[in-house]
C-alpha cells in the first residue's frame, strides 16, 4: 500500500517536471525571439524591485556615509569646482540656444525633420545584474516616470547604453559595451560610418565591418550616427583606442574606448522623447545594426547634413 | 505559537538567496570575480527539499525561478526549468541524500550546480553565441565549498523554528 501510493506520487511528478520544462522550452523560446512577454518581465521586475533596492542598500548607504562624514574643506573645494564648472557650462549653454535656434531654421528651410531630444529624465543606478556575461543595470525610474524599451541613456560624459526592460518603477538599461549589443556611429573628424558593437569588456567597444582603407585615427571621437532612429545623432561613443591592420584580413580591427564612465556613474539621463520606429522595435537589444541598414538612405541624408 | 508551521523561514531564506543573487561587487573590481557567485538559490532550494520534502514542491520552485529570470536578466523560464530540475532530483532521492556525508553531498551540490550552470551557458551561446570556457566550473567550486557552512546554519534555523 505505502509502495503503491509512492509510485503513483512519484509518476505524478514526474509528469509535472515534463510539463513544467516543456511550459519552460516555450517561454525561453518566446522570450528570447519575441517580444510578447516584456509585460510579463516587467510585472515580475516590479515585484522584484524591493529585493534589488536591499542588494544595492550597501551602495547607498556608503554614499550618503560619505556625503554626512565629508569634511568641511572638501565640501568647500567641491562646491568651488562645481561653481566653476557650472559657469564654463552656462557660457556654453548661452552660445548653444543661439546655435539650436540656428540649426532649427536651417532644418525648416531644408524641409528636416528636427532630431534633437529636448526632454531628458535624471535617473539613479539602483542595481548591476551581477551576470559577468551580461552588462546590464537596472535604474530608479520606470514606466510610472514616462520611460519605455529603447529610450537612449547617456550618462555625464557620453552615450551609457538603452532601456530594453521597464517594470512600474525601475527600468533595465543595456550597456553598449554588452557582448549583444551594436549601435551605429560616425567618426566625428570626418563623417566615416560604421557599426560600434559591444565586447564584453567594461572598457572596449569594436568598430565592425571597416575596411583597412577608411580613414580612423587612433584618438578620433567616435559618435552616435543615429541612423537606426533609436540612437539620437552626435552623442560622443568613444575615443579610437587602436588601430590594427592584419596583412590577411580586407577589415581593420579597431577598438574604441567609451567616454561614458560605465562602470562608475550612479546618474544617468534618458533621453524621453526621442522617436522610436516601429521597424526598431521587433527586437530590443541588437536592432541597431539591422534597421540602419534599412534606413541609411532616409537618415544618411540627414547625418551628411549634421556633417556638412 | 506555531501557525504556519515555520513557513516565514522558508520564505525569508529564500528571499535572503535571491538577495544574494543580485548582491554585486563594486564596479571597479575585476568583472571575472563575478564568476565566483555560488548559486545560493539552488542551493537553499535543495536544502528545504532535502529535509522537508513535503513543503516546496516542483511548481513552487519553478515560480522562483522566474524572480530570478527577471533578477539576473536570463530568458524568462530558464532558471524555473533548472529549479524545478534541482527539487525533483532533490525529492525523488532524498532519502538517500540524507544518509550521504556531508563530503558527499557537497559532491551532488557541486555535479547541480555545474549542470544549472552549463545549461545557462549552453542558453547564451546558442541565443547571443557567446561561447564555452572553463569559468562554467567557478560557480560549482564555491557552492561546493559554501555548502558545508549553509547546511550547518539552515539545519540551526530549521531546528530552532521548529519548521516541519
Amino acid at each position: 500500500m505505502q509502495i503503491k501510493a509512492l509510485f503513483v506520487r512519484e509518476s505524478g511528478a514526474g509528469y509535472l517536471l515534463t510539463g513544467l520544462a516543456l511550459v519552460s522550452l516555450i517561454l525561453v523560446t518566446l522570450d528570447t525571439s519575441t517580444r510578447l512577454l516584456e509585460s510579463v518581465r516587467g510585472a515580475i521586475g516590479t515585484l522584484v524591485s524591493p529585493l534589488v533596492v536591499v542588494a544595492e542598500t550597501p551602495y547607498l548607504l556608503g554614499d550618503t556615509v560619505g556625503e554626512v562624514v565629508a569634511s568641511r574643506e572638501s565640501l568647500r573645494d567641491t562646491n568651488a569646482q562645481l561653481e566653476r564648472r557650472v559657469l564654463e557650462l552656462s557660457q556654453i549653454s548661452q552660445q548653444f540656444l543661439a546655435m539650436k535656434k540656428e540649426n532649427e531654421r536651417l532644418r525648416e528651410l531644408l524641409g528636416s525633420r528636427a532630431r534633437l531630444p529636448t526632454e531628458v529624465l535624471i535617473a539613479e543606478l539602483i542595481g548591476v545584474v551581477p551576470n559577468p556575461n551580461t552588462h546590464q543595470v537596472i535604474i530608479d525610474k520606470g514606466s510610472d516616470a514616462g520611460v519605455l524599451v529603447g529610450q537612449a541613456v547617456i550618462d555625464a560624459q557620453g552615450l551609457f547604453g538603452q532601456v530594453v526592460e521597464v517594470s512600474q518603477f525601475t527600468a533595465r538599461v543595456l550597456l553598449i559595451t554588452d557582448a549583444s549589443h551594436a549601435l551605429p556611429v560616425q567618426v566625428n573628424r570626418n563623417g566615416v560610418r560604421s557599426v560600434a558593437g559591444g565586447t564584453g569588456r567594461r572598457d572596449e567597444l569594436e568598430l565592425e565591418n571597416v575596411p583597412v582603407t577608411a580613414d580612423i585615427r587612433p584618438g578620433d571621437l567616435i559618435e552616435t550616427s543615429g541612423l537606426a532612429g533609436r540612437f539620437p545623432v552626435g552623442y560622443p561613443v568613444g575615443y579610437v583606442a587602436s588601430v590594427e591592420v592584419a596583412d590577411t584580413s580586407a577589415y581593420a580591427s579597431i577598438s574604441v574606448r567609451p567616454t561614458a564612465h560605465l562602470d562608475r556613474s550612479r546618474h544617468v539621463l534618458v533621453l524621453l522623447d526621442q522617436p522610436v520606429p516601429d521597424s526598431g522595435a521587433i527586437d530590443g537589444s541588437d536592432d541597431g545594426f539591422d534597421t540602419g541598414v534599412d534606413e541609411s538612405d532616409a537618415a544618411g541624408a540627414q547625418a551628411q547634413e549634421d556633417g556638412a | 505559537m506555531n501557525p504556519t508551521n515555520g513557513g516565514w523561514l522558508i520564505l525569508v531564506t529564500v528571499l535572503a538567496a535571491l538577495v544574494l543573487a543580485v548582491l554585486h561587487l563594486p564596479e571597479t573590481w575585476p568583472q571575472w570575480l563575478g564568476w565566483l557567485r555560488p548559486d545560493w538559490v539552488a542551493m537553499v532550494i535543495f536544502f528545504w527539499v532535502l529535509s522537508l520534502p513535503h513543503r516546496l514542491g516542483l511548481v513552487t520552485a519553478w515560480l522562483i525561478g522566474f524572480l530570478l529570470d527577471v533578477l539576473q536578466a536570463d530568458p524568462l523560464g530558464l532558471n524555473g526549468l533548472l529549479l524545478a530540475a534541482i527539487t525533483y532530483i532533490a525529492w525523488r532521492f532524498y532519502e538517500r541524500l540524507r544518509m550521504y556525508s556531508i563530503a558527499q553531498q557537497c559532491g551532488v551540490v557541486f555535479i547541480l550546480v555545474l549542470g544549472a550552470a552549463c545549461a545557462r551557458l549552453l542558453v547564451q551561446d546558442i541565443i547571443y553565441s557567446s561561447g564555452w570556457s572553463w569559468v562554467v566550473l567557478l560557480p560549482a567550486f564555491t557552492s561546493m565549498l559554501m555548502w558545508p557552512f549553509l547546511f550547518v546554519l539552515l539545519d540551526r534555523l530549521r531546528a530552532q523554528a521548529r519548521v516541519e
